[in-house]
């Protein structure tokens, strides 16, 4: 019960919704840096539980994502003394991920700032990062330095602390990411620091297991985060985190990316569609005339009006709505 | 001893046992603990040899100002962990973290304070040690340096101890180690002459080298506790220790004076390095920074240049031949204890376990459990492919020449003869297997034996019988 664990920290650290969130007129404004030192003392009690514990921290800026911080980093030129005062990996981490933000920040000019957001980059690559840590490769293990590697993680995780609406071209991403963190058997926690909640995400931790938590009181970020976030899955068997009880299941439909209340389904490739279509987009499968003019029947009046760019309404229809299933 | 109620497994659960430090700092009065928590680092270190659940209950409590009703807190805990929550409060209410459990949680504030400055960074207590300044003419020292030099000490001890009955003459550790030695029951004198190891200290050579540490450690503390040292500035200097960063100097100006006089003793362990006995810097070796993580760090296994030591190194057979990989002369020693060696070749000694050498070591007071475990810890990678690791034709054997040495048992009672007529007999037989205190009986010589807690019924209903008679 008491092993190592592994967080991979994903920061969505766009400048306009943080300014957003700044704004006074919110009900508990949240401004970046309080926002980032509340983080920052998360991630240290994270180090202070275990010796072996260990970090990964991704930041998501718009249209790119890095990698702030990991533990498995090459020790820093630390030349620098240190503080009497401060416990030397916390110190590490702090300082290295601030000047991190802060260079990446800058370097962001106007024509970025509207960008999407690199979520899903940031994503894959904590997914492909605890990939690595989970299986080393032969060659480290081969030059007998990392013999009985302590990165053996039973339980990685990974964190996402996101501010940002969904994004619906992103759907396909972050669906193929979740079945990768099912595959890897990586939990998905997510909070939702500003802003409307997301499909996603929500789906994201709903099928790997993680909590969401809606932020609300967000003055009561640090407490939020200690309390769902920090317990390890062994712990949280014994002690219980907050999980949606409602989860939004709509998927995006392929063709035109958005979320989509009905959607037509390929019967061969399970492509979601808003509408029917003579001949499916990803597998080339053509469907008979007979079966559209039907499915045309059953497609709701506004969405025939809107021809496909508006959200549907939703009518009880045969059709098959909400989640794919697994891909085959 | 308190803390002993935690060392049940809970159904299912797998519990670690708690650490080893954690009853004895339960035994400290409210006011030595509360200085202790004083210091960031003492706290911080603490925290990590908590449970984890101890932990969580920490960190939930560690952001709020206000105390919480104890029901709030509880709501949180499912039904599977309930024992175990329960356990947590009283274990945190005992180290005087968290005040009366019962009705209100609240961290003491102490505590929070110092766990708090710990994690954001504020304060300035220099609890986590003063760097030393550098120094042009001598660079600090390399890790190779400091590992090599901690396991060198370490392996002194325990390779003194090893071949204290064997009449060879290994170096010997500095008088203060041997007064540890002996104070710990590790080893003791026989009518004055040289140290001998004990049962104790066979046992104590089979446990991990982060659990022999503690041992140690744990020893000092309450050797401390009679020299009237301050046992607070000990402690702190330990957690201080473990904070400490790897390779790095530290400066001793900011130590008090007992820490300054600890030096001394730590050297001797190998838990600090210092150039020069007089030197005004020191460094933390692997087996000082690693005294909080629980996992075995061994301060060996992750050194490069000890050679067959990083991992496992004995292969067992089911024909109960051994062959470990190692060259050092202290596994040798340890594996003599219970191996009847045959054959040692520059990177291999193969033995093998007979009834004779595991009857030697049990002996000595070393269990078949311990030496089931050690090879089990110390197997080869190659042999960690079966499934189960240790051969179970090995395994019972060894168990069962244990059993063996157990075939007497002893036990006190009183035999009951010269009964009258065979009607007597039986009806006291009878009263007395009712008691279920009958531990042999004969019909034939009309006699039996019972045990001490029945004698004074059957004496009662004996006389009450016969005087009926009379």
């Amino acid at each position: 019960m008491d092993q190592p664990s592994h967080i991979s920290v994903i920061l969505d650290l766009s400048p306009s919704q943080w300014h957003l969130s700044s704004l006074p007129q919110n009900p508990y404004p949240l401004s970046l840096k309080s926002f980032l030192a509340q983080v920052l003392a998360f991630l240290n009690l994270h180090i202070a539980s275990k010796h072996e514990n260990t970090l990964a921290i991704f930041g998501a800026f718009p249209g790119k994502s890095v990698m702030l911080y990991s533990s498995t980093d090459p020790a820093s030129d630390s030349s620098d003394s240190g503080s009497p005062n401060i416990y030397r990996p916390f110190e590490i981490v702090d300082s290295r991920v601030v000047t991190r933000i802060e260079e990446e920040l800058e370097s962001i000019d106007d024509s970025q700032e509207e960008a999407p957001i690199g979520l899903v980059g940031a994503l894959t690559k904590a997914l492909c990062y605890i990939n690595r840590i989970k299986h080393p490769t032969p060659s480290t293990q081969s030059n007998g330095t990392t013999v009985e590697d302590p990165a053996t993680l039973p339980d990685p995780r990974i964190l996402i602390l996101s501010v940002s609406p969904d994004l619906s071209t992103s759907y396909i991403p972050i669906m193929n990411s979740i079945f990768s963190a099912q595959k890897l058997k990586i939990i998905i926690d997510v909070c939702k620091i500003y802003g409307p909640d997301t499909v996603f995400l929500e789906q994201a931790a709903h099928l790997t297991g993680g909590s969401y938590v809606y932020l609300e009181r967000r003055d009561a970020l640090l407490q939020h985060l200690v309390m769902s976030h920090l317990p390890s899955p062994a712990l949280r068997k014994l002690m219980a985190v907050p999980t949606q009880d409602k989860i939004d299941f709509r998927a995006a439909c392929f063709c035109h990316k958005n979320i989509v209340d009905v959607g037509f389904v390929c019967s061969v490739c399970l492509s979601i569609f808003c509408r029917p279509v003579a001949v499916c987009t990803t597998c080339r499968t053509k469907f008979p005339m007979s079966t559209l003019r039907r499915l045309d029947a059953y497609l709701p009046r506004a969405a025939k009006q809107a021809n496909g760019t508006a959200k549907t309404s939703a009518p009880p229809t045969p059709t098959a709505t909400g989640l794919p299933s697994t891909p085959r | 001893m308190p803390g002993a109620s935690r060392d049940g497994t809970i159904d299912g659960a797998e519990e670690d046992p708690p650490h080893t430090l954690l009853p004895f700092l339960q035994s400290q009065s409210q006011n030595t603990l509360t200085r202790l928590y004083q210091r960031p680092s003492a706290c911080l270190s603490m925290f990590r040899l908590l449970p984890p659940l101890d932990r969580q209950l920490v960190m939930n409590l560690l952001w709020l100002e206000s105390a919480v009703p104890a029901g709030t807190m509880g709501a949180w805990v499912t039904r599977q962990g309930r024992k175990l929550y329960d356990e947590a409060l009283l274990n945190l209410s005992r180290l005087h973290i968290l005040p009366n459990p019962s009705v209100k949680l609240s961290l003491n504030g102490m505590f929070k304070t110092s766990l708090r400055q710990a994690v954001t960074g504020g304060g300035n207590n220099g609890s986590f040690g003063t760097a030393a300044l550098k120094d042009d003419k001598h660079p600090p020292v390399s890790i190779e340096v400091l590992d090599t030099y901690a396991v060198e000490r370490w392996e002194t001890i325990l390779h003194y101890m090893v071949s204290s009955g064997t009449g060879q003459l290994p170096t010997k550790p500095s008088p203060g180690v041997l007064f540890l030695l002996q104070r710990s029951g590790l080893m003791s004198t026989v009518h004055g002459s040289a140290l001998q190891i004990t049962s104790a200290g066979f046992q104590f050579l089979l446990h991990s080298p982060h659990d022999q540490l503690w041992q140690l450690l744990l020893q000092y503390l309450h050797m401390a506790e009679e020299r009237e040292m301050d046992l607070v500035e000990i402690l702190s200097f330990l957690f201080m220790l473990s904070t400490m960063e790897l390779g790095k100097e530290y400066s001793i100006e900011s130590l008090s004076v007992t820490q300054k006089a600890m030096l001394e003793d730590l050297r001797d362990y190998g838990l600090i390095w210092q150039r020069r006995t007089q030197s005004r810097r020191f460094s933390p070796t692997r087996l000082a920074t690693t005294l909080t993580s629980l996992l075995p760090p061994l301060p060996t296994a992750t050194s490069s240049g000890a050679g067959s030591q990083d991992q496992g190194f004995i292969v067992l057979e089911t024909n109960y031949r051994l062959y470990a990989y190692t060259d050092n002369p202290l596994q040798t020693a340890v594996l003599n204890l219970f191996v009847s060696l045959k054959y040692r070749f520059p990177n291999l000694v193969v033995g093998s376990i007979t009834r004779e050498s595991v009857r030697k070591a049990l002996a000595n007071g070393i269990t078949a459990d311990q030496i089931i475990s050690y090879l089990s810890t110390h197997a080869h990678p190659q042999m960690r492919k079966n499934k189960p690791l240790i051969p179970v034709t090995v395994q019972d054997q060894v168990r069962l020449w244990e059993l063996e040495r157990n075939r007497l048992k002893s036990e006190e009672g009183y035999l009951y003869t010269a009964f009258a007529s065979q009607a007597d007999y039986e009806y006291v037989l009878n009263y007395a297997k009712q008691l279920n205190v009958v531990l042999w009986e004969n019909p034939a010589k009309r006699c039996f034996f019972g045990n001490l807690e029945g004698h004074g019924n059957i004496r009662g209903f004996i006389e009450r019988r016969t005087g009926g008679q009379a």
